[in-house]
């Protein structure tokens, strides 16, 4: 501002000069007025000019230099050129790092395509466009969905839970597997990330043949060991002193036989991904069932509970759910004492099914909880293998829920007991079964 | 080109009508491909039950094709679209009749797949479909990419592949002849197989149709029982390619 003040008083000043200089040269001629209008109409003059000059300097300031002056339009001027200057090397240092960031996300190794509101293509970079088989410039404003019509990506928008990639198998232009992900950022935009898994794919592929068949491959021969123990065991002419120890073989030839069975059921669980069919199921007569196998067992829980709360039928793969619900309701059974009790109950609401199996046994401290459902875990090593557990069933049990869309929730309070619940979305519930509830 | 004209429509609402319905197409399309893709998979390898379960999706086609169908009448009914708009609607119903025929095709594979999976596989393990089927699968692929690019020129090209697959049918067929002649123990497995590759070059033919519609929804030329070299003349384009003597093979 100072500077500015000072070039405009040195202006005025220079007009009060202009003038006085003025009506003094137009006294000398005797007419004062003429010459200071004169005067001051000359200054007027110069001001103009030097618009004009600006204005034109403005127009074209990319090729001219700025217009030479003095006084408050030297002012002006250099502040404009200095404001111009500072702009350019801002929009220059912009355009690096716009250039840097473009060349940085093309260059990475995964596939990165920008979506708008629509899910139209705005801008993707090399990698995606190898992966997703997108063509430059041409496919810019085509819907994704339209170019990457894989009905698992199409199930996977139609969701809209985008906070976890999903697998999508490609089979043209070659015979891959991608992992896509959608992230929702700015303005309604997406960032659609992709990456290649063909080759964990295969590995995964492998690791679960190899567990298939060597489970496979042990069975004979632990058939052949535990059938001939059966034999020893039962031979009246046997020594005293083996007697214990071929029971005890029998017993861990019988665990490995359960091992080896779950691992087969869990290969084959795991080797279709897809979403398990079925027919309508019924669920109480499952319980009533499950419930005679409980008591059947030789130490068994007190008392054994069913409730039923819903006419409603589950839609499932009968084989899989009865598995399922059985390895949940052993597990209850074989942590229960036998002073202790075993609820199972099934209901339905507005969220889908239930079947839940409460239990007052040891219950889990709650740091293993997360594990749970890992194979093999132990919460306490040296007494689930004396209970003859083969460290599957809750494996079997997530996967069995997972191809039927449901969740696993587990509560448990150590010394007091815990409930297992498996809830079942709306859409495998039976319509016409569930209008009959409230 | 097209789709620019599909962009700046008067009516916004009628716009998005009529790109969902075309989305809703290739999603149809995307799920057929899957099909065909699994069938001649649980064929190759022998799964059953993957024959089976491809076989037993079929309905899931069909129910898309329906509804569509139903979407367009309602397009037509309600909007009463005229030039571009009219052909991208037409195209379209063409399209999903053309798409439900390979669901049916794929679906005849799945239930061979399931019952060649319990004999006796061939030496050379299906070869001849496997290359078959890559050159059918590739074909469905880029018909349904040029649909959703509404890229005439591609869709041309795809076309013209159909050529290669009815070459390779008739390849197919006489060397099946030979099989059988040599040993006739083998006819029933090489009748199935015949039924197999006649049902991907049926797939192959439906292909090329979806490409006629393309062609059509972009210039508004029927192209259809043309000969390729006159579709591409009144294109007014040059074949890249040694021209094939008969294009319009349905």
């Amino acid at each position: 501002m100072r500077p500015g003040l000072q070039a405009l008083g040195y202006a005025a000043s220079r007009v009060a000069l202009a003038a006085l200089a003025g009506v003094l040269a137009g006294a000398i001629l005797g007419r004062p007025w003429l010459g200071m209008a004169l005067a001051l109409a000359g200054y007027l003059l110069w001001h103009l000019v030097m618009l004009y000059r600006v204005e034109w300097w403005l127009q074209h300031r990319s090729v001219a230099d700025p217009p030479e002056a003095r006084g408050v339009w030297g002012t002006v001027i250099s502040l404009i050129a200095r404001l111009h200057r500072r702009k350019r090397f801002h929009k220059l240092r912009f355009v690096q790092l716009m250039r840097q960031l473009q060349q940085s996300t093309a260059a990475l190794p995964n596939g990165v395509v920008i979506l708008n509101e629509q899910r139209e293509i705005v801008w993707f970079n090399r990698m995606a466009a190898r992966l997703l088989g997108l063509r430059p410039a041409s496919d810019l404003g085509v819907r994704i969905e339209n170019l990457l019509r894989e009905p698992a990506f199409g199930h996977y928008l139609h969701k809209g839970d985008y906070a976890n990639p999903v697998v999508v198998r490609r089979s043209s232009p070659q015979d891959s597997y991608l992992s896509v992900q959608l992230v929702a950022y700015g303005d309604g935009q997406q960032l659609l990330l992709a990456a290649d898994v063909s080759r964990q794919m295969r590995l995964e592929a492998v690791r679960r043949d190899f567990v298939a068949n060597a489970s496979h491959e042990l069975r004979s021969p632990l058939t052949v060991i535990a059938g001939y123990l059966e034999t020893l065991g039962q031979d009246p002419a046997l020594d005293e002193d083996f007697a214990a120890p071929i029971a005890e073989m029998r017993r861990q030839a019988a665990r490995m036989n359960s091992i080896v069975r779950d691992l087969l059921e869990l290969s084959r669980l795991e080797e279709t991904d897809e979403r398990a069919g079925g027919e309508p199921l019924d669920v109480p007569a499952l319980m009533a069932l499950l419930r005679r196998d409980v008591l059947a067992r030789p130490v068994h829980p007190g008392e054994v509970r069913v409730r039923n709360d819903s006419q409603a039928a589950l839609i499932g793969k009968e084989s899989e759910i009865h598995s399922a619900f059985a390895n949940l309701v052993d597990n209850a059974a074989k942590y229960t004492p036998p002073e202790g009790a075993l609820e199972m109950r099934w209901w339905s609401d507005r969220d889908g099914g239930h079947f839940s199996v409460t239990d007052t046994g040891i219950g889990i401290p709650a740091e293993h909880l997360p594990r749970l459902t890992e194979r093999f875990y132990r919460v306490d090593p040296g007494r689930s293998r004396a209970t003859g557990g083969s460290g599957l069933g809750l494996a079997i049990v997530k996967h069995v829920l997972q191809r039927h869309g449901a969740e696993l929730e587990i509560q448990s309070t150590p010394g007091k007991g815990s409930t297992f619940t498996c809830h079942f979305p709306p859409e495998r519930i039976a319509a016409e079964a569930l209008s009959d509830t409230p | 080109m097209e789709t620019a004209d599909l962009t700046h429509h008067i009516s916004r609402r009628f716009n998005e009508d009529l790109e969902r319905v075309r989305s809703r197409v290739l999603a149809m399309g995307g799920f057929v491909e899957q099909q065909i893709h699994k069938a001649i998979s649980a064929l190759l390898e022998g799964d059953s039950s993957l024959g089976e379960a491809v076989a037993l999706a079929d309905h899931q086609v069909n129910n898309m094709e329906v509804s569509i169908d139903e979407e367009c009448s309602r397009i037509l009914a309600t909007r009463a679209p005229a030039a571009g708009d009219l052909r991208v609607i037409v195209a379209i119903i063409k399209t999903i009749t053309d798409l439900e025929r390979m669901g049916d095709e794929g679906e005849k594979i799945g239930y061979i797949a399931s019952r060649l999976a319990t004999m006796e596989r061939p030496v050379d393990k299906y070869r001849e479909i496997k290359h078959l089927g890559r050159i059918v699968t590739e074909m469905v692929h880029a018909a349904l990419d040029a649909f959703a690019r509404m890229d005439a020129d591609a869709a041309l090209q795809v076309a013209r592949q159909d050529r290669l697959v009815d070459e390779e049918y008739e390849a197919i067929q006489r060397q099946s002849i030979t099989f059988m002649m040599e040993d006739p123990r083998t006819i029933s497995r090489a009748l199935d197989v015949m039924w197999v590759v006649r049902s991907l070059e049926r797939i192959g033919d439906h292909a090329k149709n979806i490409c006629e519609y393309v062609i059509y929804m972009v210039y508004g030329k029927d192209v259809r029982h043309t000969a390729l070299e006159d579709v591409e003349q009144a294109l007014g384009q040059r074949a890249p390619i040694a021209a094939p003597q008969e294009g319009g093979a349905q």
